[in-house]
This record gives C-alpha cells, structure tokens and sequence, in this order.
C-alpha cells in the first residue's frame, strides 16, 4: 500500500505540480481516450500518421540537441520503411520483425553518415547529411527489382486488421520511443548522464572533450539511437501507408521534422511530439478546405516561427505558465507566490 | 568531343552559380539555401514578363533580373539579418524561404512546364558536335561575369573589403569596415550573378516550380570541392563536377538518372578525406 | 488537485468530442445527387483532363435530367479530389480516404500516377466503393482482382493496362520503320532508345530490343534520364554521334517536353517517336515552342472517327477549354459506363452496380468499352483489340495541328481522318545528302 502512496507522491510533486506536466498529461489522456470514441475514421488515420511523424520529428530533435543539423533525415525513415517492405513483400516476414529490422536498417545508415560527420560541424554537417537521401534514392533507382524503383513496393500487409489497434499500437510505439528519448536527453538526471553530456557536446565540444568525455563515443550513439527511431518510424509508416514509395527520400520531406519540432520547441523531445501533433493536424484540415495553398501558408508559418519564435510553441506556453524559481532553479507554477521547494519568493 | 564541349559549357553555368554562393557564404557566412530559387524566380519572371505580356526580350530580361535582386535583397533584410550569427537557423530558414518561394509560384503558375525564348535560336556545328546558340551566348555571359567579379573583387575597394571579410570578419570591423554593410554588398553580388546566369540559361532548359533543387545540390557538392571560402576553387570544381557529370551521360547512358546523385556522392567523399576541400581555408572554429 | 485534475480531463475530453464530432459530420449525406470523385493531380494537365472529361459528361447527363434509380432521375454532383499524387503518395492516400469518409462519395474515377493508385486503390477497396481508373495503367491493378475477386471487384481500368500500350508502341514502331526504311532507302535503321527511369519503360525497352531486329532496326544505344530532366542535350549529342536514323522514346514526364524543344532547337537528323504522356496538348506545342512538330505520342483518342461520338466531343471540349485533350479525358466515357451501370442496377449499391459493370457493352468515345470477365488474366480491364479500344498514336505536324497515324492498316483497321506517318523533313534532307 505504501509503495502506491510513494508513487502518489512522486506523481504529486512532480508532475502535477508544474504546469507544463500537466498539459503534457492531459494530452497523453485525451490522446488515450480519443481512440475508443466515435470520431472520423479519416481523423483517427491523421492521429496514427501523426504518431509515426511524432516518433520521426523527436528522434530528429534527439540529433539537433546534440548540436548536429540534419537535413537528410529522411534517409533513416525511408531506409526503414524500405527495409521493412522488402523483407515484408519479398520474404514475406511478419510485421512484428520487419519494423525493428527496418529499425536496424536505420542504426546501419546512422552508423555510416557518423564516419564523415564526425569530424566535421555546423553547416559541413548539414550539407553532408543533406546529400544522403539522394544517394539513397539513386541506390533505389539502380535496383528497382528489388526496390520497386520509382513505383515503390506495394500491397504490404498493415499493422492489424482493426483500425483501432492500429491506432492504440502506433500510439504506444510512439509513447514508449519518446520517453526514452527524453530520458536521454534529460539534462537533470541523476541515473543516466547521456543527457548533460549531449547538452555538453552541443555547447562546446572542445570543452567536453577537455573535460575527459569521448565525444566520439556519444555522438556515435546520437546517430544510432536517432537512426533506429528514425526507422522505427519508417517501418510503421510502411504498413500504415501499406505503399512504400520514393517520396519518403524527398528533400521536402526531410524538412518535415524540422519544421514540427522548431514550431514545437527544438531542442526538447516532447516539443517536437507537440509540434508534429499540431502542425501535422493542422495541415491535414488545411488539405481539406484550401488544398493549393496549404504549403504556402505552411512554409510561410515555419518563417515567421523561426523568426520571431525560435524556441517553439511549447516554450512559449511554459513561459506563460512557469516560473523558475531564482534561488533553486526548479520550476514552478506561475501563479505561485513562493517556491514550492525553498520557499523563496517568486517574483 | 562532345564531352569535353558540354562539359565546358555546363562546367561555365555551374561555375557562375557556385561562385555566387560562394561568395554569400565567404564573406557573409550564409549558407543561402534560397539562392536558387531566386535563380527560379528570374526565370519566372522572364517567363511571366516576356511570353505573357509580351515585352521586348531584353527589357523582361532585364527586369525581371532587378526585381529577383530586390526580392533577393529584401528577403535578405527581413529574414536572414536578423539572425546571422546563428547559422544553422539560417540553413533552416533559407530551406523554409526557398520552399516557400516554389510553393507560391506553384499556386500561381501551376506544376505544368513553361519557357522562355531564347535570345538567339538556331545552333552550330563546333567540331562534329551541335551546340544551340543560345549556349555559347550563356557561355560567354557567364565568362563575362566570372572576370568582370574577378577584376571586381581583385581591384575595387569594396572588392578588397569583400575579400578581407572572407578571411576574417572579427580583424576586418577593427580596421573599420562595416562588416554588415560588406555582408548585405556580397549578398546583392551572389544573387545578382545567379539571376544573370538564370535569364541566360533558362531558354536552354525549362521553366518549373521545382528546377532550383538540382542545382543547389550541384553548388553545394561544388562548393565544398573546391573549398568553402575560395572563389578560385569554387570556379575550378565547377568544371571538375561538371565534366564528371557529361561523363556519366556520355559514358554511362543508362545511368544519366543519377548524375545527381554522384556528384553529391563525390562531395561526401571529399569531405570524408579533406574537408576543406581543394583551396578552403581551414577556420578553427568550423572543424575538429 | 486532484479534483483540478479530473474536471481538466473530463472537459477536455467533452470539448474535442464536440469539435471533432462537428468536423466528422461537416458534410452529410443529402440522397438526392450521385456523388461522384474525380481523384486526380489536379494541377497537372492529365490531372485536369480527368475533371474535364468527367465535367463535360456530367453536365451533359444532368441537362437531360440525371440518372434514373429505380425511377427516380438524379444529377451527378461531381466531387474534386487534388491527390497530388505526382508529389506526394500520402497526400493521394489521404484525399482517398477523405473524399469517402468526409465527402461522403458514392463513386471514384480518376488517377494517374501508378504508385499512388495502387495504394489508393486499397483504400477505396476498403471501402467497398467503386472504382474506375482511368489514367493509371499499371496492370497489377487488375490482376489484384483476379487474386483476391471479392476484396477488388470494386475497380475497372477503362483503359488498356501498360502492357497493352507498350504493344501499342511496338506497333507504332513497326510503322516508323517502314516508312524509315523507304523513304531513307535504307536496308536496316539505326535505333536509339532513350526511356525515362521508371519502370513501365523497363518492360516496354526489353520488348524494342528483342523485337528490333525483326522490325528491321539495330539499337545502337539506351539512354535512361530520369523523368524529370531538364537537359537532354548532352544524350542527344551522344546519340548523333552514333548515326541513329530514329530516336525511341518513353517519356511519361516532363522531360518528354525538354527532349522534343532541345531536339527540334539542334535539328538532331533523327526522326522522334515513341510514347510521350506529355505531347498531346497545346500546352506541349507552347512549352516546346513549336519544336514539337513531328513527334508521336500515343492517347486514347483523338479527332479522328473511331466512333460516331470521338469528333463531336473533341469539338466540343476544344470549343469550351480551348485545348485539345488527353487520354485521361477518358473519364467522360467512365461516367456514361457508370451511369448505364447504375441505371441497370436500379441502385447505387456497390455490389449490384459492380455486377451490372461487369456486363458493359458501350461505344463510347475510346470505343467499344466492354471488360475482360473474372477468369481473364485481367479482369475488369477493358478489352484489347480492333473493334474495342485500341488507343490511337498521334503526331504534331508543323502548323500544332495534330492528327492521328496509327492505327493505319493495323489489323484492317484504320480510322477515318488518319494519315501516315510523316518523317521530318530536315532528316530526310540530312540523310540524302549524305548519299
């Protein structure tokens, strides 16, 4: 009983407490909830798809709070959409293989762009990482036999026969993928140190190195945890779409996450989720009612953003409704009038 | 011979295009992604100004060459200066400008192909091998360009200041030049050069929404060849790549879908081995 | 707090259901018109070839009062669906799958590009609604309803599978070489081939090299560019190099309009022909400047009398778009299909209209339309032949005009306004002087 009581606790303190947990929570429970209740089932496709995007958009964010820009990461999620369909289509595997295969297609691409992009930074690294996907789609073309070439492979089998299963198993994929990338990238852990370390990479890198962290090692492992997140994403994306085609290496697509997670928050895994949600949401109705110009005010939206809103929409929201406490540093609810740990006064 | 003739001719085109964002990169330190699609924009412009309202070929060219520059420059001045000094935000913003850009025209014009007249018609037969006029007129504006920057950069004052900025911008505001009026001069140059080359070759090729991503992968690979920083490299990978790319077509038929591809692939590779590419001069800041 | 907590959820909850449940029903069933999708790429000209043909019908049927149901005439509300399928295979998917639970469609026709109508085909399948492709030509389409009969008897292609076209072409070529031969006076004709990256040409480029010999050609090379090439002039050059008297091509994208401008610009002394998916419009005469002339494309129809009904409807759409037609116009000849289907049915019922398809026989524009029945290699596709469809190849001359020049004595068949090919006369030219 009192391990409840303890959980409670912990529950209490840290997440009701700050507002910003909250609003993640009651997310979390109306996503939860959304999928037993009669809605659209065009609306309930756009939340699957939106879930996979979400898993694509975070593990983009996990590369960029490492300090490294990537704008080929299309590549990982085409990488494992392919794989999942060749080996679904061609070997007929289940799809309960496929997707971690098309995963592990993904830490194989991380793996090779790391060699060149470890030694290089900033703009370098991007360009690199921009130049990916059009190699891959040229390695597609080269064998279409096997790759279907510009018609792509179709007629892959879905995840299960219920839409709603579909949608609670894609939503759960995409809860466990982004707490564990947040975990990751949680700056104040105690148990795991890949957070601050990241962070430390992002900042400056010759300092971290100076200060005995192998930096090779860690940013290996940013690749090819995002690399099999990215995959993840892709193999889900295969047997959600059931056609797997060239348009997954576009250029425009690699964008994508880019512009979910900067409109969300860059930087921080679950600004990411929240911008793809929002964005990816937002554009689908907008497919609806103004289908030419929905780019036009998407691109238009993603300037102004970066703009005048670098940190994104959810730091923006926790700006409103949070304060940091000045003497503690924890956060705090704005409305507070005193910290709620050391009791200085807020304001 | 055919090789080497295209080479020459395509080696000339890229070269101009890489040189301007060479120079927007060097000396302004912008990794102008949008640049061609300003390249795009000139062509539409030409289009829009010389087939459907029917000026005079010179007057659209020309105008339509000033109204992309003063885009180029205003979306300079509203978007990108504000946040120079973060560069990757820039690569962000410039990809979201330049979609945006193709989006727009796309809505108005539509995804069908459109094109422009040529300046002159008709062709020659340069040993065995048959080239349109309009191409050797390309070449020989481009080859104009490319010196006219060159003596430019190499006697002008501000050519001077330009150069010293590329080397080193933190010395170059001590000595008392205006590091940001030097930038916003360098950007109007690279966009300037880009809108020239694109009202010259785009009655070779076709007009589209899309037709400034090939060769913003091709200036990049070009770039970071010859050396981020150094117009002489800029200018001397142009027709590296731009010869291996007439190769693969001459040499390797079946493989002209993917001379994109392998010019990127090049770049990777010289990146791998040199990044500072053939003349780049090595910054601390930007490698380990 | 916690109480704080469950009224936040509990109204959160409440306040979507409202929101969402509003969006889900925005547009409801009305019953009194036939609702009708036309999924197509709409700002891509076969994409807006597919509206208009679909357009042209349905106003002409709603003039003479509708379609009967069971006594009751209805007009056709036609439905656009801009899949955007050329740039985007989910956003395709996804207006699919829109157009039925949203717009509440009763029945699809359209679609153009082959990897979005597959997938989208799934869908709609799903759905249990019927499906008429008309622009996408991939034959696995159809051979999917001889598979699995019951999932996809939903979907009938009104025009013949890419196979077939790629036969089409052969026999196009045959022709060429032909008249290649004896006007050149030549024994055997060099071929180029230069085919677009995708793979309905990979098929088509085996084909052309096996038969090559027998049709009295030698290929001297194959030149694959990607679809969406914006120089193929360096290809070009190569291929004039090799002394080809005839270039093959297979271009469904836009580079088919690069080739045709930069080989008229450079006067390249080989005849062009072959299948481009762009060449038959006006807007191809413009976009290549009038260096179109004598190229060949292959199109459903063209104005020339394959039925009694082919002429009049290409004046009339010529009269209303000011533009000449594309083979995905061909939905006009779909929405009559389907609209003797339903009127013979006595309902809009899927399963009963499908069966009702099935035993279609209707001369429309393309022809006499009648489908290939459930043990046939493909079902559902309509039959291949002289006296049904057998697309027709079209060719540019000088003026923009475009006329028909095969089927030309094929099979006994020839169709009242055709001519025969005609080859370039600045080759013809080159080729003598070389004598």
């Amino acid at each position: 009983m009192s391990y409840i009581r303890i959980l409670y606790k912990i529950f209490e303190l840290d997440i009701l407490a700050i507002p910003g947990r909250d609003m993640a929570l009651v997310g979390i429970v109306f996503l939860l909830l959304i999928g037993i209740t009669p809605i659209n089932p065009y609306l309930l496709n756009t939340l699957v798809f939106a879930s996979i995007f979400a898993v694509f958009a975070a593990s983009w964010d996990l590369l960029y709070f490492t300090g490294q820009l990537n704008l080929g990461h299309g590549a990982f999620f085409g990488i494992g959409a392919y794989v999942s369909a060749v080996l679904s289509s061609r070997l007929g595997l289940p799809v309960s293989v496929t997707i971690p295969l098309g995963a592990l297609g993904g830490i194989i691409i991380g793996l090779i762009i790391c060699l060149p992009a470890l030694r290089l930074r900033g703009p370098y690294l991007a360009i690199v990482t921009l130049a990916v996907p059009p190699i891959l789609k040229g390695i597609v073309f080269v064998f279409p036999e096997l790759t279907g070439g510009e018609l792509g492979i179709f007629g892959l089998p879905s995840i299960s026969d219920s839409p709603i299963f579909t949608y609670y198993f894609c939503l759960a994929v995409m809860l466990i993928s982004v707490s564990i990338m947040w975990k990751l990238t949680d700056t104040k852990s105690r148990i795991l140190r890949t957070g601050i370390i990241f962070c430390a990479i992002r900042e400056d890198e010759i300092s971290a190195r100076t200060s005995g962290i192998n930096t090779v090692k860690y940013k290996v492992l940013a690749f090819v945890v995002s690399g099999f997140f990215g995959g993840i994403a892709g193999g889900l994306y295969a047997h959600t779409m059931k056609v797997v085609g060239t348009s997954t290496l576009d250029f425009l697509f690699s964008v994508y996450p880019l512009i979910w997670s900067i409109f969300g928050g860059a930087g921080t895994i679950y600004g990411s989720v929240v911008g793809t949600y929002i964005l990816y949401f937002f554009s689908s109705q907008l497919l609806i009612y103004v289908p030419e110009v929905r780019m036009v005010i998407f691109t238009a939206i993603i300037v102004i953003m970066i703009l005048f809103m670098p940190e994104g929409i959810s730091q923006w929201i926790r700006g409103k409704f949070e304060i940091s406490c000045p003497r503690c540093k924890i956060a705090n609810s704005a409305v507070r009038k005193f910290c709620r740990i050391c009791d200085a006064p807020l304001h | 011979m055919q090789f080497i003739i295209s080479g020459i001719l395509v080696g000339t085109a890229y070269a101009v295009l890489a040189i301007g964002f060479c120079l927007i990169w060097g000396a302004a330190r912008i990794v102008y992604l949008t640049y061609t699609a300003f390249y795009m924009l000139t062509a539409y412009f030409f289009y829009v100004l010389c087939t459907l309202i029917g000026l005079n070929i010179f007057l659209a060219a020309l105008l339509s060459i000033i109204i992309s520059t003063l885009i180029g420059i205003a979306t300079y001045r509203l978007c990108i200066e504000r946040i120079r000094g973060h560069e990757t935000i820039v690569i962000l913003v410039s990809i979201a400008l330049a979609f945006f850009f193709e989006e727009g025209i796309r809505s108005i014009f539509g995804s069908l192909f459109r094109r422009v007249p040529p300046f002159i018609s008709g062709y020659q037969e340069l040993l065995g091998v048959r080239v349109l006029n309009q191409y050797i007129l390309a070449f020989g504006v481009n080859l104009a360009l490319i010196i006219g920057l060159w003596l430019f950069l190499s006697k002008s004052k501000i050519g001077l200041a330009i150069r010293a900025t590329s080397q080193d911008r933190e010395i170059v505001s001590l000595m008392g030049i205006s590091e940001k009026k030097v930038s916003a001069v360098a950007v109007t140059l690279g966009i300037g050069l880009g809108t020239v080359s694109s009202v010259m070759v785009a009655p070779i090729y076709v007009v589209e929404p899309a037709m400034w991503v090939p060769p913003i992968a091709m200036v990049l690979a070009i770039v970071v060849l010859g050396g981020l920083g150094s117009l002489k490299g800029s200018l001397i990978a142009a027709y590296i790549l731009g010869f291996s790319e007439c190769a693969v077509v001459s040499y390797l038929p079946i493989g002209t879908f993917v001379k994109g591809a392998v010019a990127l692939l090049v770049m990777i590779v010289i990146l791998f081995l040199r990044p500072e590419g053939m003349f780049g001069v090595n910054f601390e800041e930007e490698r380990l | 707090m916690t109480k704080r907590i469950v009224m936040i959820v509990v109204s959160l909850w409440v306040f979507s259901l409202i929101t969402i449940g509003l969006t889900g029903e925005a547009k409801s069933q009305t019953g009194k018109s036939i609702k009708i999708g036309v999924l197509s790429p709409m700002k891509f000209i076969d994409g807006f070839n597919l509206w208009r043909g679909a357009e042209m019908a349905s106003d002409e049927i709603n003039k003479a009062g509708g379609v009967r149901v069971a006594g009751v005439k209805k007009p056709i509300e036609l439905i656009k669906i801009d899949t955007n399928e050329e740039l985007s295979v989910t956003d395709a998917v996804m207006a699919a799958e829109k157009s039925i639970t949203v717009d509440k469609v009763d029945f699809l026709i359209g679609m153009r590009r082959s990897e979005a109508a597959l997938a989208m085909q799934e869908i709609v399948m799903k759905y249990k609604k019927v499906l008429i492709g008309v622009g996408a030509l991939h034959p696995q389409q159809c051979t999917r309803v001889a598979e699995d009969y019951n999932k996809y008897k939903y979907y009938f292609l009104i025009a013949p599978n890419s196979a077939n076209v790629g036969k089409v072409l052969l026999y196009h070529l045959e022709d060429v070489s032909k008249r290649v031969r004896e006007e050149l006076a030549l024994e055997k004709a060099k071929l180029a081939i230069l085919a677009e990256k995708i793979i309905w040409a990979d098929p088509v480029v085996k084909a052309v090299e096996t038969n090559a010999a027998r049709i009295g050609f030698e290929v001297v090379g194959v030149w694959r560019p990607s679809s969406m090439g914006t120089d193929v002039t360096a290809e070009l050059s190569a291929i004039k190099a090799t002394g080809a008297h005839v270039i093959f091509q297979v271009a469904s994208g836009p580079m088919g309009i690069t080739l045709a401008k930069q080989w008229g610009e450079l006067r390249i002394p080989a005849t062009l022909v072959g299948g481009s998916s762009e060449a038959i419009s006006r807007h191809y005469w413009e976009a290549t400047g009038g260096y179109g002339a004598y190229t060949t494309a292959m199109t459903s129809f063209l104005r020339v009398k394959i039925t009694d009904k082919t002429i009049p409807f290409w004046d009339a759409y010529v009269k209303r778009y000011n533009d000449f037609p594309t083979n995905t116009a061909g939905t006009y000849d779909a929405i009559y299909v389907l609209k003797e289907g339903i009127e013979r049915a006595g309902t809009i019922d899927s399963d009963a209209v499908v069966s009702e398809l099935e035993k279609t026989d209707y001369v429309g524009i393309t022809g006499r339309i009648k489908f290939y029945a459930r043990d046939h290699a493909f079902p559902h596709n309509v039959v291949f032949g002289p006296g049904f469809i057998t697309w027709v190849v079209s060719q540019f001359s000088e003026g923009g005009k475009i006329g028909c020049i095969w089927p030309h004595g094929w099979e006994g068949v020839t169709y009242e306004g055709s001519e025969g090919y005609k080859i370039p006369p600045w080759v013809v030219e080159y080729w003598k002087k070389r004598k």
